[in-house]
């Protein structure tokens, strides 16, 4: 093992709250909820859901023939990835750099094809599905175009682990640096899974939210007591991870550094998550890291808005932390970005990095009327200065019971 | 409109193929379609004009695909 220096050179997001990742954070602080009310699916059976899309058109940053035999995410993917390279100053002619490797979360792949799929059979009763239904739905989908669209020939790596799949995704993309395999890697996630069956499955679960008496944006609110649910939303995010090395030597200005990976199981339940599963995954990380509890001053949370995931993540932390629980800073930006299940873990590793760079700390929007059993400090309404910021954890669990933490620090 | 002409039209506006590149005496390795979007293509086909082209159909030329795509939509209409 070499233990090389991992820093993250490069963002780029097609998020909720737009692309440009500096006015996205800002919004973050203000609290502004990406959330809105969307009529979903077809005249009879659909239904208003509350849903944080993006407002993405490729445009000309993707060819017509390519977009056709590319899934939403994948198309997501290539531009976020195009944003990050551009934003690490590796974009030369179009292309990113060749010997590059790519470390992808998806959960759901294509999700809008399979659905066209099912409906050509099921509805139309006709076997004629498009030809290019399987390659579009493959969960590699979204890694498979990055290196197509932009000539990447390194490994290509997808990890498919539900809400924790790009920080997974990330954890390993820093792995593989840290030890020496690698010298940059384009490590992130996308989903694109809002079609109406798949909205419908997801409240079948019965974990969505409803709409809040303060209307539609009060609708998703993480550790508050008159919490509901979660509310999905969609996009992708995209890190650029390089050696120290590599960095230093082409002069770039790295925007923080990963320092930890943690992951662990529940071997719990399938969709309940457990305070020992959580717990382990973050004291992963912090040793991975070699960081103490006390030197971390903010956590990204997974909370996601259900009652029953946000007291658990807490009890995590308290048990993780010790008495430093008390003094670090907790938000979950899903109170405005919503949850991206597969590109939730990249997004949030691209905030916490903005945190980290700014020294200033995300809210939890939303918060009004704190729950007693979530009862440290979990920075409700509006982001705060954090002139003091040095490291910083993001928090990714999955149904499955898969846990990951990253852990940052100030580059 | 023609079988020629659609395949033409699909060549240039969905696939973007150079439309000074499809020519009758073109071949599909001249326009540098690779295997998937031939069948995609197809069945492009197939759905504007309620054809099957059946499963191994095996063409040189966009001119030759087109006339046996007029084959199947004569046997159709009778």
């Amino acid at each position: 093992m070499s233990d090389r220096r991992v820093f993250v050179t490069g963002l780029g997001l097609v998020s909720p709250h737009g692309e440009d990742p500096a006015k996205v954070f800002d919004q973050l602080c203000r609290g502004e909820s990406a959330i809105r009310t969307v009529r979903s699916g077809t005249p009879e059976l659909g239904a208003d859901v509350l849903l944080a899309c993006v407002d993405f058109e490729p445009g000309d940053r993707i060819g017509k023939a390519d977009r056709h035999f590319m899934a939403r995410a994948a198309q997501m993917a290539v531009v976020a990835t195009r944003n990050a390279l551009a934003d690490a100053g590796l974009l030369v002619d179009g292309a990113g750099p060749e010997q590059a490797a790519v470390s992808m979360g998806c959960g759901l792949g294509g999700a809008e094809i399979l659905q066209q799929t099912y409906r050509t059979y099921f509805e139309q009763r006709s076997r004629r599905t498009r030809p290019r239904t399987v390659p579009l739905i493959m969960a590699n989908g979204p890694a498979s175009q990055v290196c197509m669209q932009l000539g990447i020939r390194g490994p290509a790596h997808t990890y498919s682990v539900a809400c924790a799949s790009s920080s997974v995704a990330i954890g390993e993309a820093f792995r593989s640096i840290r030890d020496g395999y690698c010298d940059v890697v384009i490590g992130g996630g996308a989903e694109a899974m809002l079609n109406d069956a798949t909205v419908a499955a997801w409240q079948a679960v019965g974990v969505i939210a409803h709409e809040h008496a303060d209307g539609t944006a009060g609708s998703c609110r993480p550790f508050d007591l008159e919490r509901t649910g979660l509310v999905l939303g969609e996009g992708a995010a995209t890190l650029i991870l390089e050696s120290e090395e590599r960095a230093a030597a082409r002069g770039a200005l790295p925007l923080a550094e990963v320092v930890g990976f943690g992951a662990s199981s529940d071997a719990y339940k399938l969709t309940e998550p457990s305070v020992e599963g959580q717990e382990r995954a973050i004291r992963n990380a912090l040793q991975d890291a070699g960081l103490a509890a006390d030197q971390v001053g903010y956590i990204n949370a997974h909370a996601t808005g259900t009652p029953a995931g946000d007291p658990v993540e807490i009890e995590a932390v308290k048990r993780a932390f010790g008495t430093a629980a008390r003094d670090v800073a907790i938000s979950s930006t899903k109170s405005m970005h919503g949850h991206l299940v597969g590109a939730s873990g990249a997004l949030e590793c691209a905030i916490t990095a903005l945190a980290l760079r700014e020294r200033r700390i995300p809210p939890t929007a939303n918060l009004t009327v704190p729950d007693p059993q979530c009862d440290l400090d979990c920075v409700a309404g509006v982001g705060r200065d954090a002139p003091d910021l040095e490291a910083a954890l993001s928090n990714s669990f999955a149904f499955g019971g898969s846990n990951a933490t990253l852990a940052l620090r100030r580059a | 409109m023609s079988t020629y002409a659609f395949l033409a039209e699909t060549l240039s506006g969905t696939y973007e193929v150079d439309p000074a590149a499809i020519r009758p005496e073109a071949t599909l390795a001249d326009l540098g379609l690779d295997s998937l979007t031939v069948v995609e293509l197809l069945f492009d086909v197939e759905d504007e004009f309620g054809i099957t082209i059946p499963e191994g159909i095996s063409f040189q030329t966009l001119a030759e695909g087109a006339a046996l795509m007029d084959e199947l939509v004569r046997n159709k209409a009778t």
